[in-house]
């Protein structure tokens, strides 16, 4: 192990079974034949069980943020429960140099009934803190916080979002060499997940060596440079953080399934992305030309339909809509086979995967005739990842 | 796992701390919620022993002074490990979630035992004021005849802490069987001396240490000294060997809480 290498994995497997009463049988035979002292059969699959994590290895060095994304059930929380030893692994190895502290859950250990004053020495005894400790960094925890008047108010009268503030701050406190984070700044309002970043910042600049889970993308672009995806247990990309993101966006959005729904004299049959040579395209880039042909199959005929296309981020929220009626186009009688063009000169959104919904409405607007989810996926190609969504054209000037 | 031990006495002192002020902090009456039921036992049963209960022999001392020594000591044990017994299963979240010594949890929910057994000790001392019963100066070793009886009621809650996170049916026969294990114990009538009944002072592994801490009180004299050692010992051998299993297991039924 180099020197400045804090965390080394090699090859790690974790597999856990499907079933309850098979789950409690293995375990109690694991359990004798470790005490009895033979080698566990944990190393092969036995009926029902399957891989959580399966042939993980990555290294990271001191001061260095690991962005750790995927989506659910892709075995990311498991890794961090292996590298924390709440677990044993199966199969591989972990080495880990350093005092190594774990915000899976912030909070842990507090007790509704007592004061916000008790449970942050509870809480700080359990992640590892003694009492001097405590004491010495009583007053910057409570800072943190910013809960000094709650602070000898019961905790089960706290909002979760002042729960989630107490938790961290006193987890901020405790200066490990090796930190886990899963998707805990997820709560809490916009200035605490400033503060909470900021912190993990300062950490990062003291060499603390992070690994972070998160599904907030901006947030894993803003704090780690490297990133690892995770699908069904295993590594599927490790490079920069930009690259990682594209990689979980085109997986998460392949998983979603098509839905249809309406009342069917119409149905989407096909949609295709175009250049403006009428060619088919894959990935754009931000402001490209691109043209949505959308293929049709009526089974009467159809007066003035509406055609409808919705765009989406991946976390569900309109980014866009476009309607022929508001554009005060009217398309006349249609029967039969054929498609309409959506042609959008600049594709001004910021590069990200974007899902696009189809509808076509009747003619009154409301009721619809075919309604497609999830149509088809338009991906975004770029380098450096900006907040928001948005590219707004513009150009820049100044006096000097 | 001594080193783990020694490093977390501190949290092993919060915990207990936590669970105690927690449990008696929204209610009137307080710590005397320890007591209550104790209280109403010695009473149900000595009212009992007048006109039902009459084939109890008689006792060296005031009927309820000796239920309730009885008593407070088979409660520092079913307590005790029906409170181990279930600690994992309690603290589900923290063992899923934190990575600290387990250890501790099941050390302070015995705490919590002990806890209420030096309150039991209070009313002990109020009930022997009142009726006058002056101890022998042999009492001052009874701590010495309690220290294996904790040790073993750690031990069997190590294994049952484990037993009861795999399958719950542990923690639910528990409960039953400690109510039924009190009458199966020398609490509420003197030791037996005749065959069956006379087994109960060999097989129950609380009988000989109730029988030795009244004897250290009220005669002076161990009764039954072999029955005492026998079972002291088996006390400390289960104790370290199940500490053992518990630290062995325990990464494993983490994953199965």
């Amino acid at each position: 192990m180099q020197s400045d290498v804090v965390v080394q994995v090699n090859q790690l497997s974790k597999k856990f079974c499907r079933s309850l009463k098979r789950s409690m049988l293995y375990g109690a035979g694991d359990v004798c034949r470790n005490l009895l002292g033979f080698r566990s059969h944990s190393d092969q699959l036995r009926t029902k069980e399957f891989w959580s994590v399966e042939d993980v290895s990555f290294s990271l060095k001191r001061g260095e943020c690991l962005g750790l994304i995927g989506p659910n059930g892709a075995g990311k929380s498991t890794l961090l429960k292996l590298l924390n030893g709440i677990i044993i692994p199966d199969r591989g190895e972990i080495r880990m140099k350093g005092r190594v502290a774990a915000l899976i859950e912030v909070g842990a250990g507090f007790h509704p009934m007592l004061t916000g004053r008790e449970n942050i020495y509870i809480n700080g005894s359990i992640l590892g803190l003694s009492k001097k400790e405590i004491d010495r960094q009583f007053d910057s925890i409570v800072a943190f916080s910013e809960l000094e008047e709650f602070l000898d108010t019961p905790v089960k009268n706290y909002s979760s979002g002042m729960h989630v503030r107490l938790g961290f701050s006193v987890a901020a406190h405790l200066n490990p060499d090796i930190l886990l984070v899963d998707e805990v700044l997820a709560v809490g309002d916009i200035a605490f997940r400033a503060k909470c970043r900021q912190r993990i910042q300062e950490l990062i600049e003291n060499g603390t060596a992070i690994i972070f889970v998160s599904h907030d993308m901006h947030t894993v672009s803003y704090v780690c440079p490297r990133a690892i995806v995770m699908m069904k247990g295993k590594v599927q990309y490790e490079g920069v953080t930009p690259t990682a993101i594209d990689v979980y966006r085109e997986n998460a959005q392949t998983r979603g399934a098509q839905l249809t729904a309406g009342t069917g004299e119409i149905r989407i049959t096909n949609v295709e992305k175009l250049n403006n040579r009428d060619e088919k395209q894959e990935g754009i880039g931000v402001g490209d030309f691109i043209k949505l042909r959308i293929h049709y199959r009526t089974s009467e005929q159809i007066d003035n339909p509406i055609f409808n296309i919705i765009i989406m981020e991946a976390n569900g929220k309109q980014v866009s809509g476009i309607r022929n009626d508001y554009d005060a186009q009217q398309i006349p009688s249609i029967s039969n086979d054929g498609y309409v063009d959506i042609m959008i000169d600049h594709f001004n959104l910021l590069p990200d995967m974007y899902s696009v919904d189809l509808v076509i409405f009747h003619s009154d607007g409301f009721s619809f005739y075919d309604r497609v989810e999830n149509a088809i996926q338009i991906k975004v190609n770029g380098g450096r990842q900006i907040n928001g969504t948005t590219y707004l054209p513009h150009s820049w000037g100044w006096d000097q | 796992m001594m080193r783990e031990f020694l490093g977390s006495r501190e949290l092993m002192w919060r915990l207990f701390v936590r669970d105690l002020s927690a449990r008696y902090r929204q209610s009137a009456f307080g710590y005397l919620w320890a007591v209550v039921p104790a209280i109403i036992t010695v009473a149900t049963f000595t009212w009992l022993k007048k006109g039902i209960l009459t084939g109890i022999g008689d006792t060296e001392i005031a009927y309820p002074a000796y239920v309730l020594s009885g008593l407070a000591i088979w409660k520092l044990f079913s307590v005790g490990l029906t409170k181990a017994a279930g600690c994992l299963i309690a603290s589900r979240n923290l063992i899923t979630k934190v990575n600290f010594s387990r250890e501790t949890l099941v050390f302070a929910a015995f705490g919590d035992s002990l806890f209420n057994f030096l309150i039991h000790f209070v009313l002990i001392v109020l009930v022997f004021a009142w009726y006058r019963i002056v101890p022998s100066w042999t009492v001052v070793f009874v701590p010495v005849v309690l220290v294996p009886l904790c040790l073993m009621t750690i031990g069997m809650g190590f294994i049952l802490s484990l037993a009861n996170s795999i399958v719950r049916d542990v923690g639910s026969s528990l409960s039953l069987l400690m109510t039924f294990g009190m009458f199966l114990t020398p609490v509420i009538y003197p030791p037996p001396t005749r065959y069956p009944m006379v087994l109960i002072n060999y097989l129950n592994p609380v009988s000989p240490f109730i029988t030795a801490a009244r004897d250290l009180t009220i005669s002076g004299t161990l009764s039954q000294p072999w029955t005492l050692l026998g079972m002291s010992i088996f006390g400390i051998i289960l104790f370290v060997l199940a500490w053992r299993v518990f630290y062995v297991a325990m990464p494993r039924v983490a994953e199965r809480v």
